[in-house]
């Protein structure tokens, strides 16, 4: 699905989610097929900002609540995406497959999760080992390594700073694109680049530390 | 420096869109830059393969769909009902004496209703009520309420002073004037009978 309004040359791909959105506009009723889509992923970024499964439930109950309540006021914006694209010879930065119903759910899930973590400040974070067990796997062996990893993995990002640890969480468990997170977190492209690259390279000198 | 670590922030992402698209086409390997710093390519294969996507109970899933489910429902009749009483013309028919009136149907959103075509109505049924409109009607209801405010301002006692005085010195003339009239009479009837 191309828009008509091209930037350049080059034409900007709309909303992978315009067809779903526009449906559940008609009939709130198919806001169902939007749940189903990005349950898993809002309920994961829930879960590792807050670590514990009922939080993260309850997170997830409110971001889906606010987003059908709010859709009628969902805007698609495809400019937002469409940067640098006109600049002949350079590289694409807005993603073909950019969602900007994604981008609008994660930020009522980035509030949600804030006011959440805001909330519930004086009370003891859970450890985050319990996601090792996340992973099932038939082969047990398959499944020990991938709980180790995991628990490095967890251990790792746990230590990083709180805007690092979003955009990584963003980045391999959502798998949202840079210019996605930084519609998300409400930062340039630049510094969500940045951002990532350091917290790799801290997550790199913990995982070294370990095995040393 | 400063120029250093954006490109190199540049590679790495170039690296993990590829470590994303590898894993989508199902591959193992993903295209690797060579000037791509190694402690970085492993701290992101280590997060790739540790950091799953979490999916809820299964329990929970459906019960929030369901939840959602409700909310949608309503959200849907509040919709549907919203037009039939604000944006939707209604036909609200006169109630006649002595012909009854005809079932209207139940009106509904998509439901066009055709008038029904204008009966001659004999004197006996004509409205028991007569109707004032349009401009009469406007126009001696504003006779009728300025009136009545007229007579509530004069018999409220005002809290001006301006206004009292006014009111006092009308009153005084009137009661000074009445009382010279009442003078000269008395004098005229005393100097007839005088």
């Amino acid at each position: 699905m191309f828009s008509s309004t091209d930037v350049g040359t080059r034409p900007a791909r709309l909303d992978r989610d315009r067809g779903l959105v526009e449906a559940a506009r008609r009939d709130p009723a198919c806001f169902d097929a939007l749940y189903r889509k990005y349950l898993a992923q809002v309920y994961s970024y829930a879960f590792y900002e807050l670590r514990d499964h009922h939080a993260a439930e309850d997170a997830t109950e409110r971001v889906f609540m606010q987003a059908l309540t709010g859709l009628p006021r969902f805007e698609e914006r495809a400019d937002s995406f469409i940067r640098a694209g006109g600049v002949a010879g350079a590289a694409p930065e807005f993603p073909l497959d950019a969602s900007t119903f994604r981008v609008w759910l994660f930020r009522i899930a980035r509030n949600v999760v804030a006011n959440e973590r805001r909330r519930d400040r004086r009370r003891p974070v859970a450890p985050l080992e319990d996601a090792g067990g996340i992973a099932a796997s038939d082969d047990i062996c398959e499944s020990a390594a991938a709980r180790e990893a995991g628990n490095a993995a967890w251990q790792a990002v746990a230590r990083l700073p709180e805007d690092r640890r979003r955009a990584v969480v963003l980045r391999f468990v959502d798998e949202m694109s840079t210019a996605e997170i930084a519609e998300v977190l409400g930062r340039s492209e630049g510094a969500v680049r940045v951002l990532l690259h350091r917290a790799l390279r801290s997550v790199a000198a913990d995982l070294r530390g370990r095995l040393s | 420096m400063v120029g250093g670590s954006s490109r190199d922030a540049r590679r790495t992402e170039r690296y993990l869109d590829g470590l994303m698209e590898a894993a989508e086409r199902g591959a193992v390997e993903a295209p690797m830059d060579l000037d791509l710093d190694p402690a970085i390519l492993l701290a992101a294969r280590e997060l790739r393969a540790g950091l799953v996507r979490v999916h809820p109970s299964f329990r929970f899933e459906e019960g929030l769909a369901a939840r959602l489910a409700h909310t949608a429902g309503r959200a849907r009749v509040v919709r549907n009902d919203r037009p039939a009483t604000a944006a939707a013309p209604s036909v609200t028919p006169f109630r006649l004496s002595g012909v009854a009136a005809p079932a209207a149907p139940a009106a509904t959103r998509d439901s066009f209703v055709a008038p029904a075509a204008p009966r001659r109505l004999s004197l006996a049924a004509r409205p028991s009520r007569p109707l004032v409109v349009g401009g009469v009607g406007v126009a001696s209801a504003a006779i009728s309420i300025g009136a009545v405010y007229v007579a509530w301002r004069w018999s409220r006692a005002s809290q001006s002073p301006m206004v009292r005085a006014v009111r006092a010195g009308r009153s005084g003339r009137a009661s000074a004037f009445g009382h010279g009239r009442r003078a000269a009479v008395l004098h005229g009837i005393l100097g007839v009978m005088s």
